[in-house]
Order: C-alpha cells, then sequence, then structure tokens
C-alpha cells in the first residue's frame, strides 16, 4: 500500500518537556487512521509538525514522497485540516466562511460554487448558508469548521478532535461525513481521545502516551495485546465473598470483582463463559438482573500498556 | 487571491461592530462633543479681548520687536486685537494682577518674562505670543548674522556703502517680522482658534486608530495568533500576499472611516482646515499610515491575545493625543517647551502640528518636515514588523 505521508524519528521539545518523543510512522493511502491518546499525549503537536506549523527538534516529514516545508505549496494544495478549536470568521455567513477559505484553495468561481454547495450538503447545514457563526449551535458551528477545512476536495484530512463537545446527533452527522470522504478517495489522519470514535471509524490506529507510540495496529490488533478476551457484568442485589471466590477459580477467568453490586469477571479467553457462569448463578439460586457482554476495548489495552485510563 | 484575501478582509472588518466604533463612531461622537462642549467658548474668546500689562522700564522701551508686536496686537483699531495692553511700573503691574484685573503682565530684565497666577487660556495666549515672538526674533537675528557673515567672508562689503547695507538688512528683518513666517502678523483670535487644536487632535486619534484594523488583520494571518491564522498558514497562498492585501483592506477601510470624519467635521461641524484641503488629505493618508505601522507592528511584535493588543493600540494613541493637545491645548505647550522629544516621537503630536501648521503658517516647512517624520515613524515600524512576519514556522502556537 502506498505510504502518502512518512514521519520518520520526529522529536519536539518544549523547554524540558519531550511533547513527541522520536516519533516514526507512515499513512497509507485511503485509510483512515486514528491517532488515539489522553489530552497532552502529543496528537495536536504531531499534526502541527506535520503541517510545518511548528519548528521540531530532528526527525523528517514526507508528504506524498516529498519534504513537506511551509513553501510547499503544491503538497499543501492536498491537504485539508480540521483544527480542534473552531476557526471561522464571526463576521462572515456559513456560505461565505466556506467561500473564503476554499478560495484559499481554488481560483476558479464556478469550481469554487460547486465545491462549497458539495461541503454544505456533506456536513448538513443546507438550511444555514445565510446564518452567521453566532446563530449556530455548537455541533452546527462544529460542521462549519469541518466543511471550511474540508471544501476544497483535499486528498489528505487532518481531523483533530473535531466531535469535542458535541451533541450526538451532530457527532453521528460529523462521523458520517468523514466516512463519506474515505469513500470519496481522501486518506484520514484522526486524532481523537474517544476511543469508541476510533473503533467506528479508524482502519489503523496508533494509541500515543507522552510524546511515544505506545501500540499501533488495527482495531483488532490492538485488542489481542490485551490479555482478556471478554468481560461480564451481572447486576447482583447482594452477593457473598464465597460466591465471588468460587467464580474466580472457573476455568479462563483472570479478574472476578463485585462493587455497587456488579459482578464483573474478566475471561482469558472468549467461548462458552456466558452459558457456565448464568448457570452457577442458578445453581446457587443468586438473583440476579441485567447481564451485559463485552469484548475489551482500546480503553483496556491503555490501561494495561500504561496503568492508567485513557481520560485520565 | 489578492484579490479574493482583499475582498473578505474588507468585508470582515466593515462588519466587524468593534472596529466600526472605534474607527468610524467614536471620533465623530468625539466630535461632536467638541463642538458642543468648545462652541461657546470659542464664540466669547473671540469678543474677549485679553487684559494684560507690560512693565515699562527701559529694557522693553529698548526692544523695538516686542514694542511694536504688542503694539499691533494691542491696536484699537483692529477688529481681531488679542490684548488690551495697560504699560505700567512693576509695582502697578503687580496690583493690577493681585486684584484680578489682568491676567497677567510681561517684565523685561535680560529677557522678557510673563508672571501669571493661574493657568487658563487667556494666561497661555501670553505665554504662547511671548515665545512666539521670542522665537521670531531670534530667527531675524540668525539670518542677520548669517548675511553678514556671508558678506564678510566673500569680501562683499563695502565700507563706504556699509550704511546702506545696515539699512538693507533693517529693511529686510522688517519684513520678515511682517512675514507669516514668523507669525506675528499672523497672530489673531483666529489662529488662536483653540478648538482648531482639539479637531485637529481629533484626526490624529482617528489617523492612529486605523491601527486597530492592522492589528486585527494581522492577527488574523498569524497561525500563532488565531484559529483563523492557522487555516490560512496552511493553504498554499504566499503570506506576504495574503499580509499585504489584508493590510490594504484595513488601510482602505481606514481612510473611508476619515472620510465619514471629515465629511462630518466639514458640513455638520463646520471646521475649517484652511484653504489647503489637498495637504490636509496629503497628511491624513501619511498619519493613516502611521496609524496602519502601529497596529501592524504591535501586532507582530507583542506575542499577547488581540483584546490586550487593542488595548496597547488605544492606550498609545490617547496617550499619543492627550500630550499633543486633546484634552487642553496647555499639555502641547507644556510638552513642547519641556519635553520637545516627546512630541518629536509622537505621531498624534506630528499629525496634529502638521494640520495645526498649515492653517498657522503661510510656508509649508513645518508641515513637510512633520509629513516626512510620520512616514520615517511608518517606515521603522513596518520594517521590524516585517522582520517578525518572515517567519514561516513557529516554537509554540
Amino acid at each position: 500500500m502506498k505510504n502518502v505521508i512518512e514521519v520518520k524519528n520526529l522529536t519536539k521539545e518544549y523547554k524540558k518537556l519531550k511533547a513527541v518523543d522520536n516519533l516514526s510512522f507512515e499513512v497509507h493511502e485511503g485509510e483512515i487512521l486514528g491517532l488515539l491518546g489522553p489530552n497532552g499525549s502529543g496528537k495536536t503537536t504531531t499534526i502541527n509538525c506535520i503541517l510545518s506549523l511548528l519548528n521540531f527538534g530532528s526527525g523528517s516529514i514526507e508528504i506524498f514522497g516529498k519534504k513537506m516545508k511551509p513553501t510547499a505549496y503544491d503538497i499543501k494544495r492536498d491537504i485539508g485540516v480540521v483544527f480542534q478549536d473552531v476557526a471561522v470568521f464571526e463576521e462572515l455567513t456559513v456560505y461565505d466562511n466556506i467561500d473564503y477559505f476554499c478560495g484559499l484553495y481554488i481560483k476558479d468561481k464556478n469550481t469554487r460554487k460547486k465545491y462549497i454547495d458539495e461541503a454544505i450538503y456533506l456536513v448538513g447545514l443546507n438550511e444555514f448558508k445565510k446564518f452567521y457563526p453566532k446563530q449556530l449551535s455548537g455541533g452546527l458551528l462544529r460542521r462549519l469548521n469541518i466543511a471550511c477545512g474540508v471544501s476544497h476536495k483535499p486528498k489528505i484530512i487532518f481531523l483533530d478532535e473535531p466531535t469535542v463537545a458535541v451533541d450526538p446527533q451532530s457527532r453521528n452527522n460529523i462521523l458520517d461525513g468523514i466516512k463519506k470522504l474515505r469513500d470519496l478517495g481522501a486518506t484520514i489522519v484522526y486524532t481523537t481521545h474517544y476511543m469508541e470514535e476510533v473503533e467506528i471509524l479508524c482502519d489503523r490506529v496508533i494509541i500515543l502516551d507522552k510524546g511515544k507510540i505506545i501500540a499501533s495496529g488495527t482495531n483488532d490488533e490492538l485488542k489481542e495485546l490485551t490479555k482478556i478476551e471478554e468481560k461480564v457484568s451481572v447486576e447482583v442485589i447482594d452477593l457473598d465473598d464465597k460466591y465471588v471466590r468460587k467464580i474466580k477459580e472457573f476455568d479462563n477467568v483472570d479478574e472476578v470483582t463485585y462493587k455497587n453490586h456488579v459482578l464483573v469477571i474478566s475471561y482469558k479467553k472468549g467461548k462458552n463463559n456466558l452459558g457456565e457462569l448464568i448457570e452457577y448463578l442458578k445453581k446457587e439460586s443468586i438473583k440476579y438482573n441485567n447481564i451485559f457482554v463485552e469484548r475489551p476495548t482500546l480503553n483496556d489495552v491503555f490501561l494495561e500498556l500504561t496503568g492508567k485510563e485513557l481520560r485520565d | 487571491m489578492f484579490i479574493h484575501n482583499f475582498k473578505y478582509a474588507l468585508k470582515t472588518l466593515l462588519k466587524n461592530k468593534m472596529l466600526i466604533f472605534w474607527t468610524f463612531a467614536f471620533p465623530i461622537i468625539l466630535g461632536t462633543f467638541f463642538k458642543m462642549a468648545f462652541s461657546n467658548i470659542e464664540k466669547n474668546e473671540k469678543l474677549d479681548i485679553i487684559d494684560i500689562a507690560i512693565v515699562n522700564n527701559s529694557e522693553f522701551k529698548e526692544n523695538e520687536t516686542f514694542k511694536k508686536s504688542f503694539e499691533k496686537l494691542s491696536d484699537e483699531n483692529d477688529d481681531e486685537r488679542v490684548f488690551n495692553t495697560k504699560y505700567v511700573t512693576e509695582d502697578e503691574a503687580r496690583k493690577l494682577l493681585e486684584n484680578e484685573e489682568i491676567s497677567g503682565y510681561l517684565i523685561f530684565n535680560d529677557t522678557p518674562k510673563v508672571i501669571v497666577t493661574s493657568s487658563g487660556i487667556n494666561e497661555t495666549v501670553l505665554k504662547y505670543v511671548t515665545e512666539e515672538i521670542l522665537q521670531s526674533e531670534e530667527l531675524v537675528k540668525n539670518v542677520i548674522e548669517h548675511k553678514i557673515k556671508e558678506q564678510v567672508k566673500n569680501g562683499t562689503i563695502e565700507f563706504n556703502s556699509f550704511d546702506v547695507f545696515i539699512e538693507n538688512l533693517q529693511k529686510e528683518a522688517l519684513e520678515m517680522l511682517k512675514d507669516d513666517n514668523v507669525n506675528i502678523e499672523n497672530v489673531s483670535n483666529k489662529n488662536l482658534s483653540y478648538t482648531m487644536i482639539e479637531y485637529y487632535t481629533l484626526i490624529a486619534m482617528a489617523c492612529l486608530y486605523g491601527g486597530i484594523l492592522g492589528m486585527v488583520v494581522i492577527n488574523q494571518n498569524l497561525p500563532n495568533m488565531s484559529n483563523n491564522g492557522k487555516r490560512v498558514a496552511i493553504s498554499p497562498t504566499s503570506k506576504g500576499k495574503v499580509i499585504l492585501s489584508s493590510v490594504l483592506a484595513s488601510y482602505i477601510t481606514q481612510l473611508f472611516g476619515l472620510f465619514l470624519l471629515f465629511i462630518y467635521t466639514i458640513f455638520v461641524l463646520k471646521v475649517d482646515y484652511g484653504n489647503n484641503l489637498l495637504y490636509v488629505i496629503l497628511l491624513a493618508l501619511v498619519g493613516s499610515l502611521s496609524g496602519l505601522s502601529l497596529g501592524v507592528f504591535i501586532a507582530s511584535v507583542f506575542k499577547t491575545n488581540e483584546n490586550l493588543k487593542t488595548g496597547i493600540v488605544i492606550s498609545i494613541t490617547m496617550f499619543g493625543c492627550f500630550l499633543s493637545g486633546m484634552m487642553g491645548v496647555t499639555m502641547k505647550y507644556i510638552v513642547d517647551k519641556n519635553i520637545p522629544i516627546l512630541n518629536k516621537l509622537n505621531p498624534a503630536s506630528m499629525i496634529t502640528d502638521g494640520l495645526y501648521s498649515l492653517y498657522y503658517y503661510d510656508t509649508l516647512d513645518r508641515y513637510y518636515f512633520n509629513v516626512v517624520s510620520l512616514l520615517v515613524f511608518s517606515l521603522i515600524l513596518i520594517g521590524i514588523s516585517i522582520i517578525s512576519l518572515r517567519r514561516q514556522k513557529y516554537d509554540s502556537i
């Protein structure tokens, strides 16, 4: 698969703090690559270095096989960025905002008009063309932010936490839009600290912590890094310690906890665990309400690799 | 690209209510207040002749320049005379001042000294006129000295015609004294209009407030200053083109604001800019450039948020206008007399002084000095800004 971005040994320091520590990775053409990590893990700094906005201490960055630099206009022409903070003009309408930013890339007015209409349709802002940013809700504003970043149909799109503080409806709309962009042929680098989004969207994931890559691969590959395959949670009103101890002795069980009337059992292997558990609960006449079965999440991967939660 | 960016820079500036208030509305509102506050003062000032006294000692009697000047300024037949002068002894003068029958008196020892007990418009006028006469006298002396030296150096003085030479010099000197260039003939109530200085500082303020526009457009284009700047920086557009078109848009917006202010002051407030409107316009163009460069300088050199930068531009402008006489012409007089360098570096003072010199003098030397000073001021700030703006990558954003 062709690499469109190649980052080698990238290091960026702020005084004594290493924000990015010897980072190397590639982005393949047509994929959605997730950069997952808690706040301060170096995701945004990495993107800003790639975009030549920030000086960096060492390393090299190539996009489309060429060295990236501030005056590499031929590369920049094919890049779109949606920044974490909304970047629009309060004095311009939705349409004018998109037109302004699109106009920095596309000179021809007719082409631009077509692209703007498509971007507005993509993010679902058709009814708000003449609205000013302050008249939009937080979610709609985020959608405008995306439209401003992608209206010129770039080949590579960087989306830096585009769904922060967004209502569920807008979030779904944004995620659908990103999938559409990928389907239209764009390569996407998506940073977030929401593991659910990465699991839904990304073909490949790089997990960052303290400026370093701690794991990378597909969702399934990453989940294989955990020693558990299944997690079962059961709501039990009252459970004696002797039962907890007994369950710990079951085959494949890695860990059992009972807190706040919820019994959580982590299994090393993921077959026939639920049936065996229900049978046991019945046999011991233990009353239970709800049972949830979960596959391990990227948060479990992160927890296991770093000893802390993604959102810590 | 240039036109596209220019168009949207213009649009964002004209739709920014805060900017429009400070650069368009505020000078007009302030001008209206000036009119309301000063129109009566001005009217009264023209009618009120200032009572003064001059100690009629031998030093005064021997000083032809002062004698003739004050005779002229106190001529009862002149409708626009400035002073009602009593020629008295020092004791009498002191008594008149104590009894508040005069605003001040002039006493000559080695140099003329103005004695006043309070500070007000009348006292300032007396001081100002005395200063002007002194400066004119000094100028004439310098010219004569220079001419004599020149003639001696060239060996063109013939002793048999020395009397004719002296006579000619005296004539020249008298001509110079009559000349507006030395401001004695020309000192009249019309030319001592203090409201005019207030309006001039108002124009200066409007020119310098344009700095806010320059500051805003630079902020919009710098990735370390705004999110929009990040978007612009990652686009395939030359930074120079974007900044130049944005700055041009802010300059035009500023000139449009000044145009409205001129229209308002000329047609509504009836401000008389003299017969040199083209020169006034040239000074406004250069003054606006200095305001713009001040804003660009603050935006590109100071690494702080936009509100604080706006505060810096407004503070510098208001302080500059204060020093150049916006809140009272006495301040201009005090600064000119005690710290002249301050007003030489103060763009508000350069603009005010340039406009005042157009109205006050018939020659353009002082006017051009101020125009050139403003250009130098602008070029220095723009030069420093360009060095700062040339950076393409940042250590932190």
